[in-house]
């Protein structure tokens, strides 16, 4: 009966030991780059992690010695053209030559590092699309009035055949705490969040499966009053966005709060790039620009 | 192999020839109140004859030889039950048995048999009772699923949750059934209670694992509630009266039967109020409401009816901003028949038909922007189980469970339907068992459940076996093997459970299985003591959880929403219980490991494939000690401590952000992290008093205050921490739990 017992608590003494042990703070080298269909080639921003105990310092953490390219494959992966960028300083490089991104193509950016080490990635930027509907729209709309921005645009493709994934963000022009519509100014106001989180107010990740497609194959998108923190001027842009910004959007949102995983556990965040982390991703967008007025007093 | 070998054990018996003999069975039944007792003890003294009342409180001895005998029963919280009895050849007595309430007894002590709780000790079994719940020191209000969380094995999530995490599974892998019918989500505040009333609960059993072959559907755990049936003999009822909320219970009899009503509301609306004056950001209306009803009659000794109901919600109304604000409407209503037919001495039958309901109506409208959720779950079943009481060697039992199982969600946003879903499906279930009496000392219990489901067109087999040797009169060795199978999980969080969405297996979704391995001793080292050692382990396949990251879900096939895993888990628990005396009370210590595996999950940033991680109610070490000591006749005072190791948490290790992500204004922060929950909060520790004095109010009726101080000594354990990336560095804060909180009842039974 002892020898029972004390073999009972032994074996709890043993197993209660911890094995998974907490991971020592690893450096990265961190690429930050978008992509937009029929835009020119975008600068590239190249850094590393700073550990969470230290302040973040962006000129400490850039880097500046790099060797950076943006290629254009062919469908079976092949070298089709060569961009070559050079340093600005501060981190930031910038395209030698000047050309404009091309939709439903794929783009390999690849970083030779100072030590040797190289940074890879693709993106497949996603199929411009266009809105059908401008000319029949008005260019105000009254603040929860009756009529709500509704735009009609083409189908974005992606080459793996996905529905689109998108983001619609809102681009106030003046971006002003008198302009604010009511459920911000309460935010900024008594909540004390900052006003320039407002300024561009983007929407979550929208699946294309949402909406019902026309006769035509079109999809009709309305704009929803939550997304409006501005009256005012304010440029509505519809984002189709490739994989990598999906992957990276969703898994970063999940990161810095949501509900959908217990209080302190964090997930690393997907990137989808070899060699280091950050974002190279590519998108097709269409912008229109309306007035918002207040509501009658 | 091993299903022949099962097969094998479970016809073996077939074969056996039967002597006839004598036979005794009936019901036992509490003196006062005529409710039947479930698990009471029934034992021929001087004899190895002996057994426990199954749930309708029935109990059957088989096999008997003619003669005299002295007929002992007993049971928690009553007094020994002696009587001789004659029994002649081919003879079968029914008997019903009433036994006396403790507190009518004139001893102090309680006298208890030696096979008293045998069934509360079984392998991966426990028990609580109803007046243990009402007096152990709980959160505002007495609660079932607060006071099972002290048991080893059992884990609390938080001190706001009142989910159950038993042997490292999750909540949505334990069944949960009141009066035989499935609840979806018994929570009541968005999780801080659960939903049921103790006034109105007669019987709490956890099978905590190796859960035996008449039940099925979920990977862990089993807790069966059973509602009382009402005083057969007067009318009487109950008000208690507390700071969150109150609650009433009136029962009594019927010709040939009894019926009880109960009901609890919160009663917060004054504290809001006065908060209201003070402060930012008060509900304007936060409450919740449970009914409970049952209603019994006997058409005659061999058969009889029982109707029982249920139905509870929770209301909130929130303005949280200017022009912003949520709503959110949810709760569970149940229903349950059950005919109790005795076909003959040997054949004992339950047949229940069952009705669920779950329901939530979130909405929120921000800036005339209106989202609102429609999520319903319907569930009818018709279940029966047999119990044929071969003879003395052999209880057999057999039962189905077949239902229609409908989950319909809908979401709007902004006017226009985004999200519609209808899962329409049967299930059903059949199982087999035998607990056969080898020898005095050998008891095995094989049984074999097959399942379907018929989303997905999957069929499931699962076999169970418990085995129990004696080698002593204080001693019980026992070991379980089972493989179970859950075609449901659910979406959920610990921190809120109102919004919750119960998803199903479907095609390429296969239901999770699992094998749980356990063994254990059972002793009786000295007078009034027990000490229960159990060890398991647990294995997790197929899991299937909503993926974390998917914001949207439209347009995706089914598949494509859920994370696919595996995990493990495996842990000892030991109690030591003082049964009786003055100073009662038990130490529950729990050594506990669980882990989880998802690809895509807690992979290395470099790359590299996933790696088991605990999830975040992982607790290593974990120690109860519940005492309670009478100090007067009047006065008692209970006190709880938990000791527990600190939760897992995921420690940030670097930082960077992306500064010119082109739909946002500010820099997106990114964190970088290592092995995923690979840090530990602080421990945890608690202590909570509660001191109870009995009374009488004006000679109407008996009172009782309650006194209740949880967290005596207001430690902020903490809950997670937060990390303000806004700040430079960033900063971490520790968001705390419960402080110190007084509470008071009033209870006045008449």
């Amino acid at each position: 009966m002892n020898r029972i017992l004390l073999f009972v608590i032994g074996v709890t003494v043993l197993a209660g030991c911890e094995f998974y042990e907490q991971d020592e703070y690893r450096e990265y080298y961190v690429v930050e780059a978008y992509l937009v269909a029929y835009d020119p080639l975008p600068d590239i921003i190249l850094s590393k992690t700073v550990p969470i105990e230290e302040e973040y310092v962006y000129s400490d953490a850039s880097v500046n010695d790099a060797s950076v390219e943006v290629r254009l494959l062919n469908a079976d992966s092949t070298i089709n053209e060569r961009y070559t960028y050079g340093s600005g300083g501060e981190g930031l490089y910038y395209p030698t030559e000047s050309a404009a991104v091309q939709e439903k193509q794929l783009y390999q950016l690849y970083v030779t590092l100072p030590g040797g080490d190289s940074i890879e990635a693709k993106t497949y930027v996603p199929g411009d699309f266009e809105t059908v509907n401008r000319q029949e729209l008005p260019d105000q709309y009254r603040y929860r009035g009756d009529k709500q921005i509704e735009i009609t645009t083409t189908r974005s493709e992606y080459h793996t055949g996905r529905q689109a994934y998108y983001v619609f963000t809102v681009n106030a022009e003046k971006p002003d705490s008198t302009n604010l519509t009511p459920f911000y100014a309460d935010l900024v106001g008594e909540q004390e969040r900052s006003l320039q989180n407002y300024s561009v107010h983007s929407s979550g990740i929208i699946n294309e499966g949402n909406y019902s497609p026309t006769p035509e194959g079109n999809i009709t998108l309305k704009v929803p009053w939550l997304s409006i923190a501005f009256y005012g001027h304010n440029e509505v842009v519809t984002n189709a966005i490739d994989d990598n910004m999906y992957d990276f959007l969703r898994s970063q949102e999940t990161q810095t709060g949501g509900f959908s995983l217990s209080p302190g556990e964090i997930q690393n965040i997907r990137y989808n790039i070899n060699g280091g982390i950050g974002i190279f991703g590519s998108m097709a967008r269409d912008k229109n620009r309306f007035e918002v007025l207040r509501p009658p007093r | 192999m091993r299903k022949t070998i099962s097969l094998f054990l479970l016809l073996l018996p077939l074969i056996v020839s039967a002597q006839q003999t004598a036979s005794l069975s009936g019901y036992i039944t509490d003196t006062q109140t005529g409710e039947t007792l479930i698990a009471a003890n029934v034992a021929l003294q001087g004899t190895r004859a002996g057994t426990t009342t199954n749930t309708s409180g029935y109990f059957n001895l088989q096999h008997i030889e003619a003669g005299t005998y002295t007929l002992l029963v007993t049971y928690i919280g009553y007094r020994q039950y002696k009587k001789e009895i004659t029994l002649e050849e081919n003879e079968n007595r029914r008997l019903v048995i009433e036994l006396i309430p403790k507190e009518y007894q004139l001893e102090e002590v309680v006298v208890q048999s030696d096979r008293e709780q045998e069934e509360q000790r079984s392998i991966g079994t426990a028990q609580i009772e109803t007046e243990f719940i009402r007096t152990v020191p709980s959160v505002f209000q007495a609660d079932i699923f607060r006071s099972l969380q002290l048991l080893p094995g059992i884990k609390a999530a938080s001190d706001f949750s009142s989910g159950l995490y038993i042997r490292g599974g999750s909540p949505d892998q334990t069944l949960i059934l009141l009066d035989h019918t499935t609840v979806y989500n018994p929570s009541h505040f968005f999780g801080f209670f659960s939903t049921f009333n103790p006034d109105a609960v007669k019987d709490v059993r956890l099978y905590k694992g190796g859960y035996p072959a008449k039940y099925g559907g979920r990977l862990g755990s089993v807790l069966t509630i059973f509602n009382r049936d009402g005083n057969r003999n007067e009318f009487e009822g109950s008000v208690t009266l507390g700071m969150l909320a109150s609650r009433a219970s009136v029962e009594g009899p019927i010709n040939k039967g009894s019926w009880i009503f109960s009901i609890r509301r919160s009663t917060l609306e004054p504290l809001l109020e006065i908060l209201r004056k003070s402060q930012d950001n008060i509900p304007d209306h936060f409450s919740f409401l449970d009914v409970n009803g049952k209603i019994n009659y006997d058409i005659n000794a061999d058969n009889k009816l029982s109707m029982a109901l249920y139905a509870g919600n929770d209301n909130l109304r929130f303005p949280f901003a200017e022009d912003a604000g949520v709503r959110l409407h949810y709760g569970n209503q149940t229903f349950s028949g059950t005919w109790t037919h005795i076909f003959s001495e040997k054949i004992f039958s339950n047949f229940t038909v069952t009705g669920s309901r779950y329901f939530n109506f979130p909405s929120f409208n921000i800036s005339g922007t209106p989202f609102k959720r429609s999520n319903n779950i319907y569930d009818f079943s018709a279940k029966g189980d047999v119990e044929y009481f071969r003879n003395d060697r052999h209880e057999f039992s057999a039962g189905f469970w077949a239902g229609l199982l409908t989950l319909k969600l809908h979401d709007k946003f902004d006017g226009d339907q985004t999200f519609s879903s209808r899962t329409h499906t049967p299930y059903g279930s059949f199982y087999l068992q035998d607990k056969w009496h080898i020898t005095d000392r050998l008891t095995v219990t094989p049984g074999l459940r097959i399942n379907g489901f018929s989303e997905g067109r999957y069929l499931r087999v699962g076999p169970r076996f418990s085995l129990e040797y004696r080698p002593s009169a204080g001693i019980r060795l026992q070991g379980a093997y089972g493989r179970y199978h859950q075609f449901l999980t659910v979406d959920s969080n610990e921190a809120f459970t109102g919004f919750d969405v119960w998803l199903t297996a479907d095609e390429g979704v296969s239901p999770s299985a699992g094998n749980q391995y356990i063994v254990g001793i059972k002793t009786s080292p000295w007078k009034d003591y027990a000490v229960d050692t159990e060890l398991y382990f647990r294995t997790m396949e197929d899991l299937f959880d909503p993926d974390p990251f998917l914001q949207d879900q439209a347009g995706l096939p089914y598949e494509k929403t859920f994370r696919f895993g595996k995990g493990y888990a495996f842990g000892t628990e030991i109690l030591l219980e003082r049964q009786a005396g003055r100073l009662t009370g038990f130490a529950g210590y729990t050594f506990g490991v669980t882990r989880r595996k998802f690809p895509g999950f807690n992979e290395p940033v470099e790359g590299g494939t996933a790696r088991y991680y605990p999830p975040k109610y992982d607790r290593i070490h974990d120690l109860n000690v519940v005492l309670s000591y009478d100090l007067s006749s009047r006065w008692s005072v209970s006190a709880a401590f938990n000791y527990a190791t600190g939760q897992a948490y995921t420690k940030p290790l670097g930082r960077t952000a992306a500064f010119n992500f082109p739909t946002s204004a500010t820099s997106k922060q990114q964190l970088t992290v290592g092995k995923v929950n690979a840090s530990r909060l602080p421990d945890y520790n608690r202590l909570d008093l509660s001191f109870s004095r009995d009374g009488t109010f004006w000679g109407f009726g008996e009172a009782l205050w309650q006194f209740q101080l949880v967290n005596v000594y207001s430690r902020r354990n903490t809950w997670f921490y937060n990390y303000d990336l806004d700040e430079n560095p960033a900063e971490r804060e520790a968001v705390q739990l419960l402080p110190i909180l007084p509470t008071i009842s009033y209870t006045l039974n008449f």
